[in-house]
């Protein structure tokens, strides 16, 4: 009875566990949906938006020297926040009402690959 | 008996066309046979992930009544144009143009179908087209829509490329329908990559900023 057990709690885990990653975001998804169309799926900020138009070119991802200039924290405030929260060009808009937590994270760590660096 | 079976044909004739829905027979049948590829027209909005949102070939059409004008979408029906630049859920391929023509005919029916799908979210005959300062300071600095949207100045193409033209929006759009999309961006497009404005600016800023978008030529 025991081992039934066991086992039902083992398959059912899994089961579980199988679900949860189906419904976890994917960053990279997440990045080519909602951030590349300005900072380009390269991330070197050319996105197919960026134009004359554009009083500021969006930031350069894959620029370690600026990018270690930014704490995690910071990366999540401009994610949620938009530029203005940290005295930037509004041309970033606020995802905080979009994107879960999850996603957030996931881009942060997307983001950190882009330029293999750490926040300061 | 002849006379009581046709008095009964007429009366049940009457009965199913009093019992159709208000839009022109045929514009449903037509939508399902040449549309329903690319579109779908039974709301609410179905997409729950982004890989939902990817596998739509088109947008959906389910409030297409309280979005569109109607002499717009007949006129688009018959002859249409790119509203996007870039293709539908794409950022690196161009609008390839190819959405098909309806005849004359067909493209009333259909209008008159699709102009029958309407949202209790949207209250009609509230907002007119109208530049404000208000409106034109939101839209160039406070949330700048030209980052992703395409805009005329003096005749002239500026914006992005990534989401639908706004040029000859007053055409195209009803106001009131801007203005929900923008409050209420979850009840008609849960996702989609345009921030979600409605929990950051007040509704009169929102109001201002659908009645300026509204009123580009």
């Amino acid at each position: 009875m025991s081992r039934f057990v066991i086992t039902t709690t083992m398959v059912l885990g899994l089961a579980l566990s199988a679900a949860g990653s189906a419904q976890a975001a994917d960053p990279k998804q997440v990045y080519d949906f909602y951030c590349a169309q300005c900072h380009g799926p390269d991330g070197k900020g050319r996105g197919i938006n960026v134009n004359k138009d554009f009083a500021t070119d969006p930031r350069n991802l894959t620029d370690s020297t600026e990018m270690a200039k930014r704490s995690d924290d910071d990366l999540r405030g401009v994610i949620k926040d938009g530029g203005p929260s940290i005295s930037k060009s509004a041309l970033m808009p606020p995802w905080g009402s979009t994107l879960t937590t999850d996603e957030v994270e996931g881009l942060v760590k997307y983001i950190r690959k882009f330029c293999d660096c750490k926040g300061k | 008996m002849r006379l009581l079976a046709a008095t009964v044909s007429i009366g049940a004739a009457l009965l199913v066309m009093a019992a159709a829905p208000s839009y022109a027979a045929g514009g449903d049948a037509i939508f399902k046979k040449s549309c329903t590829g690319c579109h779908y027209t039974d709301g609410p909005a179905k997409e729950k992930t982004i890989a939902d949102q990817l596998a739509k070939k088109g947008p959906e059409l389910w409030y297409a009544g309280s979005k569109f004008q109607k002499p717009w979408l007949a006129a688009w029906l018959q002859n249409p144009k790119p509203i996007r630049p870039l293709k539908y859920n794409s950022i690196t391929e161009r609008n390839p143009l190819d959405h098909p023509k309806l005849s004359a005919g067909d493209a009333a029916a259909v209008t008159d179908f699709l102009m029958g799908l309407t949202s209790p979210e949207v209250k009609a005959g509230v907002l007119k087209p109208g530049e404000s300062v208000q409106g034109k300071n939101i839209f160039a600095k406070k949330a700048p829509c030209g980052g992703c949207h395409e805009y005329p100045v003096k005749g002239e193409l500026h914006g992005g490329k990534s989401g639908p033209s706004l040029v000859g929006a007053s055409k195209r759009l009803n106001p009131d329908w801007v203005y929900a999309y923008l409050a209420k961006t979850k009840v008609f497009k849960p996702v989609r990559d345009m921030p979600d404005f409605g929990p950051v600016l007040p509704s009169r800023d929102l109001m201002s900023v659908a009645a300026y978008v509204a009123s580009f030529e």
